[in-house]
């Protein structure tokens, strides 16, 4: 789902429909969206796992409290609800259950 | 209920604040250097009025938080390095 008309803001601008990759599957969203925004359309809402293995994901959305963090491309600690959406972007999440059980005692 | 989490990035909750209280911990840094709550990615952000509140709520005096250190806002040190011309290495 994603917010095409805001009661405030008023409408979204219609960003170009481009693929990029998500866990290495292609994936579509609109160009220039924040990486957060493009996963939640499509009904990812599981970004990372935490140390003690527990998923997290969007939660301020403003950029302040980091729950969002993604690897894009390589570089890590990216926040996906401040990153715009490009082409091609391979987009994927930091940790699994298992490591970070394994990493940190559970 | 159980334990709320009040340090998300450490992951880190009231009855473990509650711990370092009652060791001794008696201002949100040293509640911090035992705890890491307030030592995470965030930076504080999200957990340090919470923390303040628990001490207030424990009937501490009020202490000097965490000081905000520079970059205020996280940068990624290669944004950092870049020159102004947008090449890399040192400025001229």
């Amino acid at each position: 789902m994603r917010i095409s008309e805001h009661p405030a803001l008023g409408a979204t601008p219609a960003g170009k429909a481009v693929t990029f990759f998500w866990r290495g599957q292609p994936v579509q969203g609109r160009e220039g969206e924040p990486v957060g925004a493009a996963l939640l359309a499509l009904g990812v809402r599981t970004l990372r796992y935490s140390s003690s293995g527990a998923p997290r994901g969007l939660y301020c959305g403003i950029g302040h409290c980091f729950e969002c963090r993604v690897t894009i491309d390589g570089v890590p600690g990216l926040r996906a609800c401040l990153t715009p959406l490009r082409a091609g972007m391979a987009v994927e999440p930091e940790g699994s259950p298992e490591q970070e059980a394994a990493a940190h005692g559970g | 209920m159980g334990p709320v989490i009040i340090c998300r990035c450490e992951e880190i909750t009231d009855e473990e604040i509650a711990a370092a209280v009652a060791e001794g911990a008696a201002s949100p840094r040293e509640v911090r250097l035992r705890t890491r709550a307030g030592m995470g990615v965030c930076g504080g952000r999200t957990c340090r009025h919470a923390v303040a509140r628990l001490l207030a709520e424990a009937g501490l005096p009020e202490a000097p938080g965490p000081r905000w250190r520079p970059p205020v806002r996280p940068v990624l040190l290669g944004d950092l390095s870049r020159r102004p011309d947008g090449g890399e290495g040192p400025c001229a």
